[in-house]
């Protein structure tokens, strides 16, 4: 886990740099889905609210909706996991991430979780 | 929950555990994909100490009326399976490989989920004897294309079995030719401290452990169905186009399958293959549909990282048996093109 990111409840991770949220999934998520053979990437350009389901990450068991961590529209996906899915396997917090946002609502940001809470709320499912 | 006697040492291994029918086993060690590329190029082994392992005593006329595969012209020695139990509309309670010791004597490996059921069924169908080993032995499948270039090689021709035998000098209480994964290879039911001392010895020859989803991934690519997903008491051996029964003596369900043959069936269980950049599994469950109209469904994908596709197996209406065709297939609401393959899926 990074000190410098924001998790969410339903493990996905968000880097903010300036206007722009990055969003992955966690270390943790990637472990519990184990071996992951695809990713549903969302279209450029499209409009999210908070919570709102933008990705499907396949693995062999089970396939696990991405929620949006905030409300923006997209303005990057990682093409590379089209071909390469095992990166969210590999490095979930790096050559994994999956899209970036324009952020419309920098307010959301309060209803993220710290590394802190985030780990707390694994401790709390192990 | 039952657990693997062998789990302590499988996690020194580095292997990762999850629950299958009811028992904590390794799920995968490194990655399947790894995994399932080392029994097609190389070699594996599994931990498959959930299966249900039984000891029948009695009189072999009875057996041949519980299953429906000829029991009485096998030798002792012999490997009589795939086979199955059928319920008396030809349903299957389970499929099962029967070992034949003797006349009097037989062994049965059945699903993880089935083991108490087939216990039960065996007692209320016949005055058999059954003895439960599940819980004494391991059981292993050593499991590859390369294998003898990892073990020495045993005389033991494919579909045989010897009981108290040896393997590389220790004592098994049985050691098979045999498999799932549509390789060569062996398998064996020891003690935990003797499996222990084997595949130590086999890992430092090159030989990977595997977990289950690898598995599961091999045996798509045969075709082989999987109780509880591909096969249940609601689908019949036609239905399923396993070929486990004799119709050359009576058994439990001999009469309704019959009817079947002669009648013929609603749907058949066919194999399909996606395009190779699509990632997406159609979970069990899912919809096959012809110009949008439902046609079947899903019971078993997966991806396979030796075809490097996603694979699976389903049933649709037997009038739409498109071999070599296509049809759709309902993923979250998108239908994506799928191609209709005979098994194995391999070719």
């Amino acid at each position: 886990m990074l000190r410098d990111l924001l998790y969410t409840e339903s493990d996905e991770w968000v880097r903010i740099e300036g206007n722009v949220a990055t969003v992955g999934i966690t270390d943790y998520a990637q472990k519990k889905l184990r071996d992951i053979v695809g990713v549903d990437l969302p279209k450029l350009g499209t409009k999210v609210r908070i919570g709102e389901s933008l990705a499907v990450v396949e693995s062999v068991k089970a396939a696990a909706d991405i929620f949006s961590p905030l409300s923006g529209e997209v303005v990057e996906v990682n093409q590379e996991l089209t071909s390469t899915p095992e990166l969210l396997n590999k490095d979930p917090y790096g050559k994994g991430w999956i899209f970036k946002l324009r952020v419309s609502n920098q307010d959301e940001t309060k209803k993220l979780l710290t590394a802190e809470q985030y780990s707390d709320k694994i401790r709390g499912e192990q | 929950m039952f657990r693997t006697p062998l789990l302590n040492f499988e996690e020194k291994l580095g292997a990762n555990f999850g629950e299958f029918a009811g028992w904590e086993m390794p799920m995968s060690y490194s990655s399947y994909q790894e995994e399932h590329i080392s029994v097609r190029q190389g070699a594996a082994f599994f931990d498959l100490s959930h299966m249900g392992r039984l000891r029948i005593r009695g009189a072999q006329k009875e057996v041949e009326h519980l299953v429906a595969k000829e029991v009485s012209r096998a030798s002792p020695g012999e490997m009589i399976g795939p086979t199955a139990f059928l319920t008396d509309k030809a349903g299957f309670v389970d499929d099962v490989m029967l070992y034949k010791v003797s006349d009097q004597e037989f062994l049965v490996v059945t699903n993880a989920i089935n083991r108490e059921k087939v216990i039960k069924w065996i007692r209320n169908n016949s005055s058999l004897d059954v003895e439960d080993l599940t819980f004494q032995l391991v059981m292993i499948a050593v499991q590859g294309r390369k294998i003898w270039d990892f073990l020495e090689r045993i005389d033991l021709p494919f579909l045989r079995f010897m009981l108290n035998s040896k393997l590389e000098g220790r004592d098994v209480f049985l050691l098979s030719r045999s498999g799932w994964t549509g390789e060569d290879g062996i398998e064996f039911w020891s003690t935990p401290d003797v499996a222990e001392s084997l595949l130590s010895s086999f890992i430092s020859r090159g030989i990977k452990g595997a977990g289950l989803m690898a598995r599961d991934s091999l045996r798509q690519e045969m075709g082989f169905v999987l109780y509880g997903e591909d096969i249940d008491e609601t689908v019949n051996p036609i239905e399923a186009r396993y070929w486990v029964f004799s119709l050359e003596k009576e058994f439990i369900g001999k009469e309704a399958l019959v009817d079947s043959l002669k009648q013929g069936v609603n749907k058949l269980r066919v194999g399909f293959k996606l395009p190779k950049k699509l990632r997406v599994i159609p979970r069990n469950g899912s919809t096959f549909k012809i110009m949008g109209i439902p046609v079947g469904r899903v019971t078993s994908s997966s991806f396979s990282p030796y075809l490097e596709r996603v694979i699976g197996m389903g049933y649709v209406d037997s009038k739409h048996f498109f071999l070599g065709g296509s049809m759709d297939v309902e993923v979250r609401g998108k239908d994506y093109n799928v191609k209709l393959s005979d098994f194995p899926l391999l070719k």
